[in-house]
């Protein structure tokens, strides 16, 4: 709804008392249609060069796709090597410039679950939109072809974590992942930040929105404070002390969010529906007094103006680099990375200014990087939807799925704290269990809204073993071969296998 | 990464936690009747459980008689009751009172979840259980938690074909003893959880003489979660629900036979356990309590302070926790409702020290003062 927006047109239609009934039925329609189109137009057309990986270890392309990718689809390993590595870099991270029609489509039902304004996300049923985030960001996953992109929302998304469960989070997280997460992912670390210390959800989750000083003696709330040092830039060992969680708290006092009555924290609401959940910087809760920052002096009145001078300060001091680059490393090379690597990743990040593309591509050339094939442990998500996508499963993403993501504990956006969910392996081995019943399952349809076609796959790629050697991203080894001869249950053992746990 | 030792049952360690919610909001002063309490009868003439029916307990209280399977329970020392337990919100309202509770407050994940975490990485895939078709909000964010309803979805069994099995757990038990120590080590405890999980012999009766009711699907419930705890599976939280308590309208009808099936399937459950009782505590509890005063359609409207009980996991029972103020006019708040003057936290805070999370209560329950009660000591 391009001139009118979408509220405007429903109350002058139906009226108000229709309205709560007939976006209730929307979002059903929406979810309800799920289920027709499961295993019909969402399975990838197999067409081109499928030729899987020859060789009897992961070669670099394999390596390239496990890591930057979640899991390759049939095929992408032959249409890497055939125009390169860099060729395949500069497209990943340039992923406007990619079509992704598939993609589209399976996500399109819930093109109208974006909010403009964000305030009309409130009229929605709240149980509705966190599950609606949860299947459009595995749908993305599976089908989209900016694979590094949606790899990189995972990892921010984590960074930032968000639960959509507490308070007003679960109408305003959708909004934070379009304009945070999804917005900066491959962009400038900086920019990233600051869209997140401004975003509704943000200020509702880790209690900014409650920052205020409206009396002289009123100590600010250091929740957001705290873990903005902590957790998105310097890292808890980054050199900040109590003082600057104290001074950075004061900075960032008078932001808040407009809510639906007068909480004691926001502004007064303008227009129930077109202003709710709007960030304002109210001054007359702003402490504007001198503060010292991480060493710097911020000097008294400069208002709203504070922010800036705070996420300059936190983004481009050099803990930061490290810590960014240390996770980075952690996600990419290994759970505990080698130093050298870390070390060139936060020059790049430092020296680029925090630009995104550039600090990736400093990471995946050093030679830790290179040396790390096969090695890194899969989490959940990372395990789910490389199977679907290596089996070119046709999947609605729904309960199905994400019953199966309960059971390994890392359902999208389920992370209580704002640590995010854990990146070392061993947070996630008593998960065995649900990854060989999960694994099972998949390969004999048995899983609700999800299909794949075994026998069609094969044909395609050549074969039993061209199948294998797709799955595993190398040729099977003989005792892989053998087991699977033996197993009765081939695609089965090899998604329960411990190389495909494994990336 | 725990090794298979850790699977196993120690006896002086805490383990598993048990919490049955009773949604609908269940009328406390049904199920622990303040029998001697003058104004109790008068304001409810027609629903006030009788002093003479009652299972008397002090000299203030009887249970509802449809609980009378507990009073043994009491007598040892293994049950403790909370009364004008709750949480702080006064909505009234049944989804907020319960998303509150069991998120833990206005926070995000479920508080089952943070203490789970909190304990580390799971060592066991049967971490955390709920016999349910989805997870309770209150193991929302749990590092590792399965929603079920029969043990055999537990089986590798369930999804695959029965007869390539053997073959299949084989060839994939060669494929992991190839692989490094700690994946390893996974492997062969996962191995090891599977192994006692297909030992589990359902049709097998219950120990030490209990009896679940076989029509009853909470006492069901009960019965699969003792075969988890006897399997030493490392079960650590599980959660069973026994739904329909929300009585407007003819409280006794609709009240009455879930109380005989809360009674009486937490009795076989202690039962079931014997000495394991020690290790395993029970906590029953619901959104919030009922009006004091009875309304005209023989039923009870929604109210605040409610009523909790403990079960095993070696507390000094026999007790009713936290005092009691009476329920004279000037202590009722609202429209005629008990007061919480026990938050619900503060009786799970001293289990969950117990079963190994003393250090970390305020990432459990945060923005929460809290003053455990003794139940213990």
């Amino acid at each position: 709804m391009s001139t009118t927006n979408r509220r405007e047109f429903v109350v002058t239609g139906l009226g108000a008392v229709a309205l709560s009934t007939a976006i209730f039925r929307s979002v059903q329609g929406w979810l309800g249609q799920a289920g027709q189109y499961a295993g019909h137009n969402l399975a990838r057309p197999l067409t081109g060069a499928l030729t899987p990986p020859a060789a009897a270890d992961i070669d670099p392309v394999a390596h390239l796709l496990n890591r930057f990718t979640f899991g390759p689809v049939p095929g992408d390993h032959a249409r890497v090597t055939a125009m390169g590595i860099d060729a395949y870099l500069d497209e990943q991270l340039t992923p406007e410039t990619i079509d992704d029609g598939l993609c589209d489509r399976a996500i399109a039902r819930f093109a109208e679950a974006w909010w403009e304004p964000l305030g009309e996300a409130y009229e929605e049923s709240a149980e509705a939109l966190t599950p609606i985030l949860r299947r459009v960001t595995l749908l993305r996953a599976i089908y989209s072809r900016r694979q590094l992109l949606e790899v990189m929302c995972g990892f921010w998304s984590d960074h930032f974590n968000i639960d959509p469960g507490k308070g007003d989070c679960r109408f305003t997280k959708i909004d934070d992942d379009r304009r945070v997460i999804r917005g900066h992912a491959l962009g400038s670390f900086r920019a990233m930040l600051r869209a997140s210390a401004l975003s509704p959800a943000m200020l509702w989750y880790l209690d900014g929105r409650a920052n205020t000083r409206l009396t002289p003696g009123e100590r600010p709330n250091e929740n957001y404070a705290r873990e903005l040092m902590e957790l998105h830039t310097l890292g808890i060992h980054g050199g900040y002390t109590q003082t600057d969680v104290m001074e950075v708290a004061r900075c960032l006092t008078g932001w808040t969010i407009l809510a639906k009555q007068d909480d004691g924290f926001s502004g007064k609401l303008l227009s129930p529906f077109k202003d709710r959940a709007k960030v304002v910087f109210r001054q007359e809760a702003h402490d504007d007094g001198p503060k010292r920052v991480l060493g710097h002096e911020i000097p008294a009145g400069l208002g709203e103006g504070d922010l800036d001078r705070v996420i300059d300060i936190v983004a481009g001091h050099p803990s930061t680099a490290r810590f960014i680059a240390g996770k980075l490393c952690i996600r990419f090379i290994a759970d505990e990375p080698p130093a050298a690597a870390v070390e060139a990743v936060a020059k790049s990040f430092s020296d680029s200014g925090g630009d995104l593309k550039a600090t990736l591509r400093t990471l995946v050339a050093t030679p830790e990087f290179r040396g790390a094939a096969g090695l890194k442990f899969k989490r959940p998500i990372h395990f789910i939807v490389s199977a679907l996508r290596a089996t070119n499963a046709a999947t609605d993403a729904d309960r199905g799925i994400l019953s199966h993501l309960e059971r390994m504990g890392q359902v999208p956006f389920g992370y209580p704290t704002p640590d995010g969910y854990p990146a070392a392996a061993s947070h996630w081995h008593a998960t065995l269990l649900w990854r060989w019943k999960f694994a099972i399952a998949l390969a004999n349809n048995r899983i609700k809204g999800t299909r794949i076609q075994r026998a069609t796959l094969a044909k395609a790629l050549g074969g039993d073993a061209a199948l294998m050697a797709s799955l595993l991203n190398r040729q099977a080894s003989s005792i892989e071969s053998d087991a699977c001869l033996k197993s009765g249950d081939d695609l089965a053992l090899l998604l329960a296998s411990p190389a495909f746990q494994r990336c | 990464m725990a090794t298979i030792g850790n699977l196993s049952h120690e006896r002086d360690d805490p383990r598993t936690l048990v919490v049955v919610f009773l949604r609908g909001a269940a009328d406390g002063l049904t199920l622990v009747a303040p029998i001697a309490d003058d104004n109790y009868h008068r304001l409810r003439p027609r629903l006030a459980v009788k002093p003479a029916a009652a299972v008397p307990l002090d000299g203030t209280f009887g249970l509802h008689p449809n609980l009378r399977a507990l009073e043994a329970a009491w007598k040892d020392g293994d049950l403790a009751i909370a009364h004008g337990a709750g949480g702080e919100s006064d909505t009234r309202s049944h989804f907020e009172a319960q998303d509150l509770m069991e998120h833990g407050g206005s926070t995000a994940g479920g508080w089952l979840a943070r203490f789970l975490r909190a304990r580390g990485p799971a060592s066991s895939p049967l971490s955390a259980v709920a016999l349910a078709p989805t997870l309770p909000a209150s193991l929302s964010g749990a590092p590792s938690a399965a929603a079920f309803r029969s043990l055999d979805e537990f089986s590798l069994m369930a999804g695959g074909a029965a007869e390539t099995l053997p073959a299949f757990a084989r060839e994939l038990r060669r494929l992991y003893d190839a692989e490094d120590q700690s994946l390893r080590t996974a492997a062969a405890n996962t191995f090891e959880a599977l192994r006692r999980i297909e030992g589990i012999d359902p049709k097998a009766g219950p120990d030490h003489g209990a009896e679940y009711d076989p029509s009853d699907s909470f006492a069901r419930g009960l019965r699969q979660v003792a075969l988890l705890i006897k399997a030493d599976l490392g079960l650590d939280a599980a959660c069973v629900d026994l739904d329909g308590w929300d009585s407007h309208f003819t409280q006794q009808t609709l009240i009455e036979p879930l109380m005989l099936r809360l009674g009486n399937g937490l009795a076989a459950f202690r039962q079931d356990l014997g000495p394991r009782m020690a290790t395993t505590s029970v906590v029953v509890m619901t959104e919030f309590g009922r009006r004091v005063g009875e309304n005209t359609a023989f039923g009870t409207d929604h109210g605040h302070g409610g009523a909790m009980f403990v079960l095993g996991g070696g507390i000094r029972g026999g007790r009713v926790l936290g005092g009691w103020p009476g329920l004279q006019p000037e202590t009722l708040e609202g429209p005629g409702d008990l007061p919480v003057w026990n938050n619900y936290r503060n009786i799970l805070a001293p289990i969950l020290a117990r079963h190994g999370a003393a250090a970390s209560l305020t990432e459990v329950f945060p923005g929460f003062p809290l003053a455990p009660l003794e139940l213990y000591g």
